[in-house]
């Protein structure tokens, strides 16, 4: 079964539920070869059924057919961002933080404040820097615990670190704490040669895409605050 | 001889320095690390492989500063990196 991910051709393996429903709307029909071939084997099943018990082979699909997408993805001028991504007015905005800190919520304000804006990736996003240059958010069939996603690619208008606090503020982020938070919600390859590719993909994407912190509250006013700081996001210099 | 651990790799991102780990070494440490120019000229110096002495000579033809300064600025950089365990040396 071929689909097309991100732009890539992808020859996947599905066999169970969950993965088969999340990546019907990303089938591919077409003649072009796959750029990446993924097979799970049974063997690899069974290993890591034994060593995650607590997880069923319907997860275990899900989980690892999403972490060798994005490992491939890695040579392919893309990444992933753990985040969530939501789209509106054409453009895509990306909220990434540790687990627990509210990217979901803050992305679910934005539905409920500005109608026609929809999630692209709840939680996995994967960024491509396209021949143009420009850096784009692209749907996966791998949205984390949440099967939100759409199959679609979009211009990235911003990038948001999100931390709570009690009212709701956004600035632009130091370049330091920009590259540690990213670099810490991506997945770092062992080798020398794919960390050299996503560092290049991270640096082409720190140069065209503005950064920011954001800190907020579960009010509606949040979205307002997250949008109206970077609508018209501009990397300077 | 002074020279960084195996598995560290410098790249310049977005204008910055960054230390990262790669292979067995990114096991034990997953953080990052950042440097400005001087911190980097020193790593470049270090991953090499040299002597706090040699150091300190390049440094003094590199830069326009004086012994005091130099060797501040590369105690404070050893300091660092020798807690974070980054060196090897002999």
């Amino acid at each position: 079964m071929k689909f097309n991910i991100a732009g890539l051709i992808i020859e996947m393996n599905v066999r169970f539920p969950r993965l088969k429903r999340q990546s019907e709307a990303y089938k591919y029909d077409g003649d072009a070869e796959p750029n990446v071939t993924i097979r799970l084997s049974d063997a690899f099943f069974a290993e890591k059924l034994e060593e995650n018990p607590h997880l069923d082979y319907e997860m275990i699909e899900y989980i690892w057919m999403g972490s060798e997408f994005y490992n491939a993805l890695i040579h392919f001028n893309g990444m992933l961002l753990h985040s969530s991504c939501v789209v509106y007015e054409g453009k895509a905005y990306l909220f990434s933080a540790p687990c627990g800190t509210g990217k979901s919520t803050h992305t679910q304000i934005w539905l409920k404040r500005f109608p026609g804006s929809y999630i692209l990736n709840d939680d996995k996003p994967a960024i491509r820097i396209a021949k143009d240059g420009i850096v784009y958010a692209c749907g996966t069939p791998f949205s984390g615990k949440t099967s939100q996603n759409v199959n679609n690619i979009v211009p990235i208008a911003g990038i948001c670190i999100l931390g709570r606090d009690t009212t709701n503020h956004i600035e632009p982020i130091d370049p330091d704490d920009a590259l540690f938070n990213i670099l810490n919600q991506t997945v770092r390859p062992p080798q020398e040669e794919d960390m050299d590719k996503l560092l290049t993909t991270l640096d082409t994407v720190m140069r065209n895409v503005p950064v920011y912190r954001l800190y907020c509250n579960m009010e509606l006013d949040a979205a307002e605050v997250s949008y109206n700081g970077m609508k018209n996001g501009k990397k300077e210099g | 001889m002074i020279k960084t651990k195996k598995g560290f790799m410098l790249r310049s991102v977005a204008g910055r320095h960054v230390v990262v780990a790669i292979g067995q070494a990114s096991v034990d440490f997953n953080g990052l690390i950042t440097l400005n120019d001087t911190g980097a000229y020193i790593w470049e110096k270090l991953a090499k492989g040299t002597t706090y002495d040699a150091l300190l000579k390049d440094m003094l033809a590199d830069y326009e500063v004086d012994e005091e300064t130099a060797k501040k600025g590369i105690d404070g950089f050893l300091d660092t990196a020798r807690g974070a365990e980054l060196l090897d040396e002999d």
